[in-house]
């Protein structure tokens, strides 16, 4: 009950939000194009903010600095790689899965280096991944020379990024189900248990003989596949990679994570909650540019907001506020 | 700002007033103004060059008070973040964008999807941009690099060792610029071109050491010629420092209130731009002539400073390029006019 605080504040949030940029855009804010637009602009920041929550679970000060950087990495060098092998006019489709494949597979790696950088060499993530960061970042710079890399012309990928099926853009649906295969695997497997009990009490875990190492390497590994997933809509839905886009996802990435209540000391973290909040935050930022307010208001909101989740989740408000409701309707259950 | 605020306030009030008088929401709208919108979206807001562009697209709104005018960007320099606001601005029916593109190459399926969907579609510094309808340039680079190599060359008597820097060798314009620079000085056979192209990375810094380095390495040299808009400061101070002001001339790309105090002390001889704020009112009258049906042709008037005789070409896609004569070259005497 008291965990749900932030699922249940998300749900008003987005309730709200409607119904304000709804009034405010005289009906165009809750238009079939715009709710397409704002739903093809969540996953990408989306996937890395789930990678953010599953290195916050595993604890020790967990956190992946190096998401975007290597999201940006897995499109140029899978681009550059897939572009030297086939020729995308003449064989769309296979160029497709090459570089899709491309993606993840450098995407994976580059995780499991930030795995193997802290669990083995025992350094701390903020650190190891702020390391790690600067390398994708580098190698993606010398690899494209610090130009833009021209990937998506092939219709099979633009569909990836752009596509809608039944009217939902794919991109958006895509996310959701790799958000609830996420959330089935932390919920319903052995790993998962094992994940959040290490982040809960690392020593605990140790002594119960989990094999921490593995765990650890395993969940930046999947943070990495996240990004490497990212990284393919980016190119989806922009043609271009470069090395330096996306530069201000960093730190949205981890203001959904905590809005959605992850714990950043690690052990607790839901896969649903850190959706509603991408997409809460998506919401937030359209009704704002739909407004016309200074961009710098923006990050005055985002502020307040992380502020204010965290209060949420320090003082328990919710509860409290629920509590009182309750004595109030029924004076006589209390005493 | 104010035009802004405005509309902010209306906006509050009108959904105030939907909401306390539960009255049908369709029919209050702010947004389906009474006429269009053009929104100019800069590459990040709050730096000088874009608070300058604003003031063109302020004075343009008051010009046009029956459309709805405003700028707006991002607060940090991510292509990312300018990405979004034009999707969002896409999706809430803008009917004309005059974009600056943070990175051209990213915005192109943005841009293609906003025409696609009926949107009027204007870039600026981006004449690479293949999704765009018009491309509205300052001024011509080889004309630009010719005035600025021509200064000089007045400065200089015609004759003496001169040297020339670009922000980096990969920036196409620079190169342009001093490209027709070389060029221009052949007419001059006594001016001798020595150590060209060296790198500056707009770096007032790091212009300065290797301005001093030429000054040890030639020192004889007469001129130099300077495209980033920090490379000025660095290459005046070197002269300044080096007790050469008035025997060393220095023209290049630079704004007027950094370069202010070298352009008095005679360091720099003189400084070449174009003014952001003539270049958003181009932008702006572009888009209001797309969105009447207007047609853009070769040596039609904008009306601007800068942009009454344009030359029209055919841009990088199926858009045009528009190229203004919006030089502005200014020394010691005439600066104080174009001050930002």
């Amino acid at each position: 009950m008291k965990r749900d605080a932030n699922l249940w504040m998300l749900c008003v949030l987005i309730i709200v939000l409607f119904g304000f940029g709804g009034v405010v855009s005289g009906g165009t804010y809750l238009s079939l194009f715009n709710l397409q637009s704002m739903a093809m602009q969540v996953p990408e920041i989306g996937l890395l903010a789930i990678g953010v929550m599953l290195a916050m679970c595993a604890g020790n000060g967990g956190i992946d600095l190096s998401g975007i950087a290597n999201a940006n990495l897995s499109g140029v060098a899978s681009g550059i790689f897939t572009l030297s092998l086939i020729d995308a006019s003449q064989d769309p489709l296979l160029f497709t899965i090459i570089f899709v494949i491309g993606c993840m597979v450098i995407g994976l790696l580059g995780g499991i280096l930030n795995g193997i950088v802290i669990s083995r060499f025992g350094i701390t993530p903020i650190l190891g991944t702020l390391g790690t960061q600067m390398i994708f970042t580098g190698v993606a710079v010398v690899l494209s020379d610090g130009r833009s890399v021209t990937v998506g012309i092939t219709d099979s990928l633009y569909s990836i990024g752009n596509g809608l099926i039944f009217g939902i853009p794919s991109s958006f649906i895509l996310f959701v189900v790799i958000g609830f295969v996420l959330g089935v695997v932390l919920k319903y497997t052995p790993y998962g248990m094992r994940l959040m009990l290490t982040g809960a009490n690392p020593k605990a875990a140790a002594y119960s003989g989990f094999p921490s190492g593995k765990i650890i390497v395993t969940t930046y590994a999947l943070s990495g596949l996240l990004a490497g997933i990212a990284g393919v809509i980016i190119a989806a839905r922009n043609i271009n990679v470069k090395w330096d886009y996306g530069t201000s996802y960093l730190l949205i990435a981890i203001l959904i994570a905590i809005m959605a209540g992850v714990r950043p000391e690690g052990g607790y973290g839901r896969v649903s909650t850190v959706i509603l909040s991408a997409v809460v935050l998506q919401l937030l930022s359209s009704l704002l540019n739909f407004i016309g307010l200074s961009n710098f208001v923006r990050d005055l909101a985002w502020g307040a907001l992380l502020l204010c989740f965290l209060a949420v989740g320090r003082f328990n408000l919710i509860n409290q506020i629920l509590a009182s409701i309750a004595s109030m309707r029924s004076p006589r259950a209390t005493e | 700002m104010k035009n802004k605020n405005n509309m902010l306030n209306k906006s509050v009030k009108a959904a105030l007033f939907t909401a306390v008088m539960g009255v049908n929401l369709a029919g209050n709208s702010v947004f389906a103004a009474e006429d269009k919108t053009i929104t100019t979206v800069v590459k990040i807001s709050g730096i000088p060059w874009f608070d300058r562009m604003e003031t063109g697209v302020d004075l343009y709104a008051k010009q046009h008070p029956e459309m709805n005018i405003s700028q707006v960007g991002p607060a940090t320099a991510d292509a990312a973040q300018q990405m979004q606001i034009i999707q969002d601005l896409i999706a809430k029916g803008t009917d004309a964008l005059a974009v600056v593109p943070m990175d051209p190459t990213i915005l192109e399926a943005l841009l293609k999807r906003a025409i696609a969907r009926g949107t009027i579609v204007v870039t600026h510094e981006a004449d690479n941009q293949v999704n765009t309808m018009v491309d509205v340039e300052a001024f011509d680079n080889t004309e630009y690099g010719t005035a600025l190599n021509e200064r000089l060359a007045d400065c200089m008597g015609g004759q003496g060792k001169w040297t020339t820097f670009v922000g980096s060798l990969g920036s196409r314009t620079h190169l342009q610029w001093v490209g027709a620079g070389e060029k221009n000085a052949m007419k001059y056979p006594k001016m001798q071109l020595v150590d060209p192209n060296n790198e500056s990375f707009d770096d007032a810094n790091g212009t300065y050491q290797k301005a001093k380095e030429i000054l040890r390495k030639h020192p004889d040299i007469k001129g130099f010629q300077t495209s980033a808009g920090n490379d000025v400061l660095g290459v005046g101070r070197a002269i300044e420092e080096a007790g050469l002001t008035g025997k060393v001339c220095l023209v290049g790309t630079g704004l007027p209130n950094p370069s202010a105090a070298y352009l008095d002390s005679g360091a720099i001889t003189a400084i070449g731009f174009w003014d952001p704020q003539k270049a958003g009112m181009a932008m702006n009258e572009v888009a209001r002539i797309l969105l009447e049906g207007g047609q853009i042709e070769d040596g039609m008037n904008l009306g601007v400073d800068g942009y009454e005789k344009v030359s029209v070409r055919p841009g990088a896609g199926a858009g045009k390029l528009l190229i203004g004569n919006g030089m502005v070259l200014v020394d010691k005497e005439t600066y104080k006019e174009h001050l930002f």
